[in-house]
């Protein structure tokens, strides 16, 4: 199968090695994988902040790159959500691009539920000799239903042990420009994660996508905990990369 | 005065700064946001543990809320028709200038001196207590929650548990001070013995008082009653002793029938507070009967627009499902970082963050639509399905089509929207980003002030990029 990884913005401007690690695990399960040469930025910002004009044409321009593909693959909850969630309702009044849209929305997954349930993975290269708690983002959660998925494949790297901190499913307080608008408040959020993350006990914490993951890391580190690690899924699953 | 000018909801991000750093304040909420959730929880299973569908209940309840949010105006018909057929009067408001009216003409027609009230939102919205004290009328709260914050002369910072920001000490403090003793030490234990204080007091005013003003869960049109749902037994006391029961309420709170109630209590106190049923329901009809003990000679309904009627019919008619279990405040991230006040207006968390723009003014309340992580924690646990979030959403969205946003932020929105359909300068710009965030980072590798978002600063640091970005790193290894 021909697919389309979709590394999103942030991957490829703050963490591009969660991007080749996506890669990774995807060309090795032997999926043809190709990062469409267009893409920036799924619109989910423009959306987000109510500019429904721009979140249009940002989604017109993905879902026209992304059309030649069986599948698209996201290393993100959240932006996976935004095309399976938002693209069909964005231009369900589009004569031209409602069809377009749906049918983009079918095909696009985010990265451990393509894994999980496309591909039914049976093993997976990464290794981890220590314990990890999982964050649960969201949009993935609770949009997309993710939460069994990473946990399987978490299962399958060798040496590592599955610590659930308490309330994994709360919110991380980053919420996109809400992290910045209201920074305080946001900070406070987050500091409760960082003691839940603390209390499990775990090396890392591990999560889908890097929004949640940079609010996450951030606080740590300004808490002074420069131990604890913070890895996207895919890095964690697809181990270090082959010299 | 209007809703919107004594709204606070403009300042909210000045008051949540406030809110964040008042410690005391913060250690409190620490304390109860997991009670509410586990309550909730402990509710739910409750529903499951007896064979039925949580989802299912949801859709159900939903269901009958909609109905009569499609119809209003017929359902009202009917509860009128019915109300008055069973002796009740039944009067409309417009806004909550005119419930005050109403009110304090009630009053002076049945020469009342002294109010006792059971919990309504709706007074607040009214702030009844304000114009019945201009009038000479005291009201008196009695739900305990309410009776605190009125003595402290503040308004609830929660739907169902107005004092939910107060501590021991500081009731303590109240108490002492609005009944004439001195001040004790206190810890948990001694709560139930400062409810019994509250009590004896409350007792005397509801055997004063002349008149009784509460709010309503719900209308139930086909037996024209109010249905109250209550734990302290004050609303039974404030709706039956008085002479003169008034019953204010929102037009949206019709039921049609006993049946539907009966299905909507299933999900109400489960989802407010864990409760199988509140340890009080009435259901109030008519006035006191020729043969009957008690109850009100005389009974109003108060029925309440202020801003629900333009809701039915918009993009916004989910809100007037809501049924005021709380839920949504009680798992929302941001109302636990804050507490109700920095809210700005009668209700507070996600409900809130809709109504208050809805009922006061969307340019009133910017930053209620905004001040959500969209986490959709409310929306997952709402008994009638109300999407929160999506409706925050369409009102940044009404924000962003009348131009109501900072202008510094719709460039900024703009020019990376301009960036964003130019994949080749988009990519160069993105590489200039990430040097330049690499040039911020200290000796440590981490950079601590960003001088473009500040608040992502304030309180985290930013780990910089690698020096290049994918699509860089990308094209050089397809070269390679």
């Amino acid at each position: 199968m021909r697919l389309a990884l979709y590394v999103t913005c942030l991957v490829d401007l703050m963490r591009p090695a969660v991007g080749f690690a996506a890669l990774r695990l995807l060309e090795g399960a032997g999926c043809e994988v190709v990062v469409p040469p267009g893409q920036t930025c799924c619109g989910q910002p423009a959306w987000s902040a109510g500019n429904r004009n721009l979140a249009r044409d940002l989604a017109k321009k993905a879902i026209a790159e992304l059309e030649p593909f069986d599948y698209v693959v996201l290393p993100s909850g959240s932006c996976a959500d935004h095309i399976r969630n938002v693209y069909p309702q964005l231009l369900a009044d589009d004569p031209a691009w409602a069809a377009r849209a749906a049918a983009a929305a079918g095909r696009s997954y985010e990265l451990s539920s393509f894994l999980d349930e496309v591909l039914h993975l049976a093993t997976v290269p990464g290794e981890f000799a220590g314990s990890v708690t999982y964050h649960d983002s969201c949009k993935g959660l609770r949009g997309l239903g993710i939460k069994r998925q990473p946990r399987a494949l978490l299962a399958k790297v060798r040496g590592l042990a599955l610590a659930e901190m308490q309330d994994c499913e709360e919110c991380c307080g980053f919420g996109g420009a809400f992290a910045v608008r209201f920074g305080e408040v946001s900070t406070a959020i987050v500091d409760r994660k960082c003691e839940a993350i603390a209390a499990s006990g775990a090396d890392a914490v591990v999560g889908g996508d890097l929004g949640c993951l940079l609010n996450i890391e951030g606080r740590l580190r300004r808490r002074g905990d420069t131990k604890t690690q913070v890895l996207h899924l895919a890095e964690v699953l697809a181990g270090t990369e082959p010299a | 005065m209007s809703a919107a000018s004594h709204s606070q909801a403009m300042f909210f991000q000045a008051r949540a700064t406030a809110q964040v750093r008042n410690a005391g304040l913060q250690k409190t909420l620490k304390k109860v946001r997991p009670l509410f959730v586990a309550k909730r929880a402990k509710g739910v299973a409750g529903l499951v543990e007896d064979g039925l569908d949580v989802e299912q209940l949801r859709s159900a309840c939903a269901a009958i809320r909609r109905r009569v949010v499609d119809d209003l105006d017929v359902w009202l018909d009917i509860f009128e028709e019915r109300a008055k057929a069973s002796g009740a009067e039944v009067l409309w408001a417009r806004d909550g200038d005119e419930v005050a009216r109403l009110v304090v003409d009630i009053a002076q027609r049945h020469g009342v001196t002294k109010a006792v009230k059971s919990k309504s939102m709706l007074s607040e919205e009214a702030r009844l207590n304000e114009a019945l004290g201009a009038a000479g009328v005291r009201p008196v709260e009695t739900d305990l929650g309410e009776y605190i914050v009125q003595i402290a002369g503040e308004t609830p910072s929660h739907i169902i548990a107005p004092a939910v920001h107060k501590t021991i000490g500081e009731v303590e403090a109240l108490f002492a001070k609005a009944h004439e003793r001195p001040l004790q030490a206190r810890t948990s234990a001694d709560i139930p013995a400062m409810a019994g204080e509250a009590r004896a007091v409350l007792r005397q005013h509801f055997l004063s008082a002349e008149m009784g003003i509460s709010g309503a869960n719900f209308l139930i049109a086909e037996s024209g009653s109010a249905a109250l749902v209550t734990n302290e037994g004050n609303g039974r006391m404030v709706t039956t002793l008085p002479k003169v029961h008034v019953v204010i309420t929102g037009i949206e709170k019709i039921v049609p029938t006993l049946e539907d109630f009966a299905t909507l209590m299933r999900l109400l106190p489960r989802s407010a507070t864990g409760q199988g049923i509140s340890n009080y329901v009435s259901l109030l009809t008519g006035t006191r009967g020729d043969n009957e003990s008690e109850g009100p000679e005389k009974t109003v309904f108060i029925l309440v627009d202020n801003g629900r009627a333009a809701l039915a019919g918009s993009d916004f008619a989910d809100m007037l499902r809501c049924i005021r279990c709380g839920a949504c405040m009680n798992h929302c991230p941001v109302y636990f970082s804050l507490g109700g006040h920095a809210y700005g207006w009668v209700y507070p968390g996600p409900m809130g963050s809709v109504l208050t723009p809805l009922y006061t003014g969307i340019e009133n309340a910017l930053d209620l639509p905004h001040a959500s992580t969209g986490c959709n924690q409310c929306g997952s646990v709402c008994p009638v399905n109300i999407p929160l979030p999506a409706l925050m959403h369409r009102l940044r969205e009404i924000q962003s089509e009348r131009r109501l946003r900072p202008w510094g932020e719709r460039l900024a929105l703009r020019g990376w929207g301009w960036l964003a359909v130019r994949p080749t300068l988009y990519r160069w710009v993105a590489r200039q980003v990430a040097r330049y965030l690499r040039w911020l980072a200290d000796d440590s590798g981490r950079i601590r002030v960003f001088g473009l978002a500040p608040g992502w600063t304030e309180g985290r640091d930013l780990t910089p990029p690698p020096s290049k970005t994918f699509h860089e790193l990308y094209a050089a290894r397809k070269r390679a």
